[in-house]
């Protein structure tokens, strides 16, 4: 592992996080606690609070590259917990949007990014989710094109997968919205 | 009051048995709602995960039409969309430029001055208790309900500001009213894997089995939530989660909708209790003979 870094670099890293976190990485006293109630700890490579200390020490390309960015399920257990106020869930949230914004691909977890933007993309387009088109999407996407196959003829009978999704009459303000904040 | 109405999409898919069991209590407690006119995705868990500012853009349209519309209140029964909604609203609050940036792109203002509720919320804070009460024609006394509530009604705290974040109890207080008696047991507020149900279904099954096999080792006839994200996980992958740890479960999974819709009388057809994927026969056999 790379440990010896830029200090110029490591603050610039350190300047952009905390000003989309809207909070300060040296709050962190290293206890441990929301990685211990963590619900994916177990898939993880990195704890969150590993996640957290990196993040300050800069480095910068094991963090937006870790499985454990895109494994956070946002449960937000870890910010309730922290005895510090810390904002551990955000601090996932503002990771993966700077690997998203740097077009880093997760090589471990591509298909939790995926979903993500499978799922804007059809936001995008109908200003609603069309499940359908979503899942049908999403799965020729990855490839995973018969995993959860089995599921869709029961939900089709009892009449949770709609045939046609719902597109808003607005929908130019949706693309204005996507426009300015995409 | 005028009463908003945020369905959010998967009511009106995959979780249609929500919106159809709680347009039919709300009519039976002639409570009146009114759908948001030309209402928008929130966004859900992908927006916030990769785009902070679509994550608030996205519900704030929502709020400013319901603005815009006379609304003072609106109910999102989808946990993940009051979740949304309230974080949304929290941020239009603490960053003046992300609003002035928002409310510009919009070309609606947004006063922040909209109460928000989770449906729990609606149910104990707007219908109140008594009301409640007052409608229970059908005690469901005798059936055993474990209330899952996860993480998004409750979490984070600071931005939620409802109930216990650790020991929530605002669900199992309206199962009380049903006649239902409320399990105790330790994972009502463990994580179901929410979002990654199709990315990472073993993580997902893995979460969700800890909670319906601790819910039935507890005694749990059924499992109560008030989320679509919760319900799907925890009743679509059921048999699948049998299959995994080679133990059968048999867990209906029902919206607290539908808990107090039964309570009420209505029929179980009537609140869709059929659209699940594991079915409640057992259960509503069970709820008749006890009423006899």
């Amino acid at each position: 592992m790379k440990t010896v870094l830029n200090e110029q670099s490591r603050r610039n890293f350190v300047a952009q996080v905390e000003s989309m976190l809207h909070d300060k990485l040296s709050k962190c006293y290293q206890c441990g606690k929301c990685s211990a109630g963590c619900p994916v700890n177990f898939e993880m490579d990195y704890t969150p609070n590993q996640i957290i200390k990196m993040t300050e020490l800069g480095m910068e390309d094991t963090v937006l590259n870790s499985k454990t960015i895109w494994l956070c399920v946002s449960c937000n257990t870890c910010s309730t917990r922290c005895p510090k106020g810390f904002e551990v869930t955000g601090i996932m949230d503002v990771l993966r949007e700077i690997a998203e914004r740097k077009g880093i691909t997760s090589k471990t977890e591509k298909e939790v990014q995926m979903f993500h933007e499978v799922f804007l993309e059809n936001v995008k387009s109908h200003g609603r989710i069309f499940e359908l088109e979503l899942v049908g999407k999403y799965k020729l996407k990855t490839k995973h094109l018969f995993r959860d196959m089995f599921l869709a003829p029961k939900m089709l009978e009892k009449g949770k997968l709609k045939m046609h999704g719902e597109t808003i009459s607005n929908l130019n303000q949706i693309a204005k919205i996507f426009k300015d904040f995409e | 009051m005028k009463l908003a109405y945020y369905p959010g999409c998967s009511l009106k898919g995959t979780s249609f048995e929500y919106e159809v069991s709680l347009l039919k209590i709300l009519e039976a407690m002639d409570i009146e709602v009114k759908e948001i006119p030309d209402w928008n995705c929130c966004g859900a868990s992908a927006a916030h995960s990769i785009n902070h500012n679509l994550s608030i853009a996205l519900p704030a349209r929502n709020l400013a039409i319901a603005e815009k519309d006379g609304f003072e209140s609106v109910l999102a029964p989808c946990a993940a969309c009051s979740n949304r909604l309230k974080n949304a609203d929290y941020e239009l609050k603490r960053d003046d430029i992300l609003k002035k940036k928002i409310t510009n792109s919009l070309e609606m203002p947004y006063d922040s001055q909209m109460s928000i509720n989770n449906m729990l919320e609606f149910l104990i804070g707007v219908v109140g208790k008594d009301k409640i009460k007052s409608m229970v024609k059908k005690p469901l006394t005798g059936l055993k309900a474990a209330s899952y509530y996860g993480c998004l009604l409750v979490r984070p705290p600071k931005v939620m500001q409802f109930d216990d974040p650790e020991n929530p109890v605002t669900m199992d207080e309206l199962v009380s009213l049903t006649g239902a008696e409320p399990v105790d047991y330790s994972y009502k507020t463990e994580c179901c894997g929410a979002i990654n149900s199709l990315s990472k279904p073993d993580v997902v099954m893995a979460l969700t089995g800890k909670v319906l096999y601790d819910a039935k080792n507890h005694g749990a006839d059924v499992v109560v939530v008030a989320c679509p994200l919760c319900h799907s996980n925890l009743d679509v992958r059921q048999k699948e989660i049998e299959r995994k740890y080679e133990e059968k479960i048999g867990l209906p999974v029902l919206f607290i909708t539908e808990l107090l819709g039964l309570s009420f009388g209505i029929t179980p057809k009537d609140l869709a209790i059929d659209g699940h994927m594991v079915a409640a026969d057992r259960v509503l056999k069970k709820i008749e003979e006890l009423s006899k």
